[in-house]
């Protein structure tokens, strides 16, 4: 009804724009024409960074997967990089011209890095053996960033048999060193306003991208013109970015990275070191989008960025190899000795980059198909000028599916100061002799006095006075290299090395009707120094492979019409309204919802965030350190750590259809992530060597998919008031639970905690009863639902214990759009059964099966909020707050602090 | 390359501005298609990024895998993509 109505006015405002056109019949038709033209070129020569187009919400999931690094035979134990991304975003109009768009993005990354270039002789990645049944096998690998290796006079390195010690001739080959990380999460959410005018747009936009080491806050301005009836359009934009950088410095590698350059942006704070820094980035562009003929445009822009500040990647270290100048300097033919050293890389601090960007679309009639050709230049004063050629066809199948085949080709330059490795005639480090020869020997705390000792080992003065040193703290006089030998600049980050990609890939659309589109993507990306433009490489050791998957959710909210009541004969719209929101408890409920007309679709967004914090519980009461200690662990092995506090994050999708007006089929994706804080319990043992140290103040972070939902809701009964459905419920274990803690310093990390894992891993069973009723303003429900692991234990030998809960609520209408409520739930879940079949490190109570699960009593407090009218209408929100009243550990736990559940859905 | 190409554009900023603007003059000039022979213009396909959820993404992962600058990059947008 509100639909059709607003349609009336936008024809009303037709006819009135057509009233003004001059009164002859010809100068009216062309009018008429131009303005039904204008009415289906809404989106046209705009791009995709303006907050233009319909409204609409996407939702988009993908998973970024490299291929292996090439280790010269050191067998590869340690995982390649996986980034999983999760991406939402939506654009609502405001107004008929001022539109509004936010976009949220999270990512979590683990696997193994490069470090430092080194020479293959230096065996930089080091193999770790293990004993095992089957003999001494190799596990894995070690990065070594200092070592000594030998040179011939020309100084290619020399290789040396491990063994017998027997040199075998020069080896130049490089390696990337490789070390492995921890998984961590980055966020970042943006937020766009625009305003058309009818032959101009301006828009405005910012955000904010958070990770532990980064945080970039940002903001930008642009807008266009339209020229020549729409044919032509001139863009222009500018941005600025304010960047923070806090790296922790990797607690087992910073003994042997030489930091000395960066010694004034180093601080220390609970045990780990970080270096900070801060950069700027400023950026402006301008474009021009022409339209050629009939069925072909082309879109130019330039593009200027200007970046200063801290551009080093901190955590990348340069392989320096120092040369005692004087074994140089004779006349001899033996082996050179390479005292190998890692420094912290160092870039320019400031960098000009300019970018030229063409693109030509080409309209092919014989299959209605469209051809994307594109070209980029860009060039820097860090001397990288880079091409790249893209070229896709986008062609249109019948039924609303879309196939867009695409390839891309782009090569690089080096960076005038990118080596893999660098040579410098000095020692790194040397004791200082004076002018006679005798070693000098200094008092730390007094550094300018020089001692001198004799064959004794007497301590004198520099009058050969003897000296009493039981007072003076008394070391060698040592001199470090000489930096300003150095090169100003040099990196070996293999992303700053001359080489070539390729990279292809496919996009698959379909549109389902009802305004929701799928879209899945896929490509696959090699990386070659010998393909790089006009030369012959000689990185290929940098050499790499990754593919992309993504799958996403497209919902058009122009297209589709909002299910909601309207009135009739017998209830008001208000009623109406008022029985719709009755249909829905409060957030922290799931399945508690049914669509009612057969064919309805709803499209919904849930997140919950649960954290825990504060003191350690035994059953529901707080406990001492020594207790855990004692207690919490095992009788073998006594506690060490404890979390300090624990945030877990999910995100799901909810979909659902109705087949028919008794049966709802569900599907929830969903994503988590959580992060995890620990700390050393007062009064905990010293560790035990080869057992995972937890140390510094970085904590734990995982996220990516977690399990699937499938269900299948059946109503029951359906009377004036009351409304009873089951739901039969399967969660697939689409979530991992092997995630394992960085390798440090030859310790397996191991699986992280149980609780840190991302599903169940079992098949489990998630049947509920649904009771919901209402009267008046008056609503109120309860449900029963249970999970019951279904399997015996999951692929790393756990099962998680069985849920029960029960729980009851009452709603009251505030308005006629937004309810309040109140719940009470009795939650009981079992501990863990059985444990990891593969190593874990054991090192606090959360490393315990039976330190899970327990009996919670939570009382929720709700609000459910419903769009009734205007141009949002059907959008509904839920927000309620689950504050816990008792709980009831088993075994040693972290006291939970409550839990927040908002939704969103549209029905439609 | 970037020696030249950067002071040439310092310089004459506002030149180049007007050479964009000009060259959107003479070529608009040489463009007449009248409303009603857009449509092939007016098509999905022919937008000129058909699949902005995909450009996205895949600029991403090459930013932070290639040194060239961001396409996005005046929209900002932040992260180390240090690994």
């Amino acid at each position: 009804m509100q639909q059709s109505s607003t349609s009336q006015c936008q024809n009303n405002r037709h006819e009135l724009d057509n009233l003004e056109a001059p009164s002859s019949v010809k100068a009216r038709s062309a009018l008429q024409a131009l303005t039904s033209a204008a009415l289906v070129l809404p989106g046209l020569l705009m791009s995709s960074g303006h907050a233009a187009g319909t409204d609409r919400i996407n939702f988009q999931y993908s998973r970024y997967q490299e291929g292996e690094r090439n280790l010269f035979g050191v067998p590869q134990s340690l995982k390649p990089i996986t980034a999983d991304v999760l991406y939402g975003s939506g654009n609502f109009s405001l107004t008929d011209r001022t539109k509004f768009s936010f976009g949220y993005t999270q990512d979590t990354w683990s696997g193994a890095t490069p470090i430092a270039i080194s020479p293959l002789v230096a065996n930089g990645n080091r193999p770790i053996l293990s004993n095992t049944e089957s003999g001494v096998v190799i596990v894995g690998a070690s990065p070594i960033i200092n070592s000594q290796i030998l040179l011939d006079r020309e100084l290619n390195p020399i290789r040396r048999d491990p063994q017998s010690g027997q040199l075998s001739g020069t080896d130049s080959r490089s390696v990337m060193v490789m070390s492995s990380a921890s998984p961590e999460t980055r966020r970042q959410a943006n937020f766009g306003l625009s305003h058309e005018w009818n032959e101009a747009a301006i828009n405005i936009g910012g955000g904010f991208s958070r990770e532990r080491d980064y945080k970039s806050s940002y903001g930008n301005i642009g807008g266009r013109l339209d020229f020549n009836q729409k044919l032509t359009t001139v863009k222009f934009g500018g941005g600025y970015t304010h960047s923070d950088i806090g790296a922790i410095l990797d607690h087992d590698a910073s003994p042997y990275i030489t930091k000395t350059a960066f010694s004034q942006q180093i601080i220390s704070r609970g045990g780990s070191e970080i270096l900070q820094g801060n950069r700027q980035d400023w950026a402006a562009n301008v474009g021009l989008t022409q339209v050629l003929t009939k069925s072909a445009l082309i879109d130019a822009n330039i593009g200027y960025t200007h970046s200063s500040g801290f551009m080093e990647n901190p955590y990348k270290v340069v392989s320096v190899i120092f040369i005692d100048p004087t074994a140089l300097n004779t006349n001899q033919t033996t082996p050179i000795a390479g005292d190998l050293r890692a420094l912290i890389e160092q870039r320019p601090d400031i960098r000009n980059q300019v970018a030229i960007n063409t693109k030509y679309i080409q309209h092919i009639s014989a299959f209605d198909a469209a051809l994307h050709l594109g070209y980029r230049l860009s060039v820097d004063d860090w001397g990288i000028n880079t091409h790249t050629f893209d070229a896709s066809w986008v062609q249109p199948l019948g039924n609303d599916w879309t196939v867009t085949p695409r390839i891309r080709y782009y090569s690089q330059d080096a960076a005038s100061f990118y080596r893999p490795y660098l040579f410098s005639q000095q020692t790194y480090r040397r004791n200082e002799f004076d002018s006679l020869g005798r070693q000098i020997w200094v008092d730390v705390n007094n550094p300018n006095i020089q001692y001198f000792r004799d064959s004794n080992f007497n301590l004198f003065d520099q009058s050969g006075n003897l000296v009493n040193e039981a007072f003076l703290n008394i070391q060698p006089k040592i001199t470090s290299f000489d930096a300003g030998k150095l090169p100003d600049n040099f990196s070996s980050d293999h992303r700053l090395a001359g080489f070539g990609a390729l990279s292809g890939g496919v996009v698959l659309s379909k549109i389902l009707g009802k305004g929701v589109a799928l879209e899945a993507g896929f490509e696959y990306y090699t990386r070659a120094s010998s393909m790089q433009l006009g030369s012959g490489g000689g990185n290929s050791f940098a050499d790499f492979d990754y593919y992309v998957a993504n799958a996403a959710l497209k919902l058009d909210m122009e297209s589709t019409n909002p299910s909601l009541p309207t009135g009739n004969s017998s209830h008001t719209h208000q009623d109406s309204i008022r029985h719709y929101q009755h249909q829905f408890p409060p957030a922290g409920v799931m399945f508690g919802h049914m669509l009612n007309k057969p064919g309805d679709f709803m499209v919904g967004y849930r997140f919950m965030l649960g954290r825990s914090d504060g003191s350690m519980m035994h059953g529901a009461h707080k406990v001492s350190d020594q207790t855990v200690v004692d207690q919490g662990c095992s009788e073998a092995i006594p506690c060490r750590f404890t979390p300090a506090y624990m945030n877990m994050r999910m995100h799901m999708l909810d979909i659902m259809y109705a087949p028919t007006k008794w049966l709802n089929v569900m599907l929830m994706p969903t994503f988590m992530d959580m992060d995890m804080n620990l700390r050393r319990l007062a009064g905990a043992p010293p560790a035990a060597p080869g057992v995972h140290e937890h140390r510094g103040i970085a904590g734990h972070e995982t996220g990516a998919v977690s399990d699937t939902y499938i269900s299948s809701l059946i109503k029951l009964i359906d009377i004036p008031g009351h409304r009873v459905h089951m739901n039969l419920g399967l969660s697939a274990p689409t979530g991992k639970v092997d995630i394992e803690l960085r390798r440090i310093a030859q310790v397996d990390g191991g699986l992280i905690h149980f609780g840190m894992q991302l599903g169940s891993g079992t098949w489990d069973f998630l049947p509920s009863l649904t009771y919901l009723g209402g009267r008046s303003r008056w609503s109120w429900g309860a449900q029963l639902s249970g999970v019951k692991r279904m399997e015996e234990k999951n692929k790393s030998g756990y099962r998680l214990g069985d849920i029960f809960q029960a729980t009851t609520w009452g709603g009251f209408d505030l308005t006629r759009w937004l309810a309040a409520s109140v719940r009470g739930a009795y939650t009981i879940q079992g501990a863990i059964h059985r444990d990891f079949d593969s190593f874990n490190a054991h090192i606090g109570p959360m490393d315990f099966p039976a330190n899970y699960g327990g009996q919670f009593w939570d009382i929720g407090l709700g609000l459910n909020a419903v769009i009734p009218s205007g141009r949002f209408a059907g959008n509904r929100f839920g927000f309620e707050w689950i504050q816990p009243l008792r709980n009831d550990f088993n075994g040693f736990q972290l006291d939970r602090k409550g839990a927040l559940s908002a939704t969103w859905s549209y029905q439609f | 390359m970037l020696a030249l190409i950067t002071p040439l554009i310092k310089k004459n900023r506002y030149a180049f501005i007007k050479l964009i603007l000009a060259l959107s003059m003479v070529l608009s000039g040489c463009v007449n298609i009248a409303p009603w022979e857009r449509g092939n213009l007016a098509k999905p396909q022919m937008e000129l990024d058909p699949h902005p959820l995909q450009s996205e993404l895949q600029s991403h992962n090459y930013s932070s895998r290639e040194a060239a600058p961001s396409h996005k990059s005046s929209s900002g947008g932040g992260g180390c993509g240090c690994y």
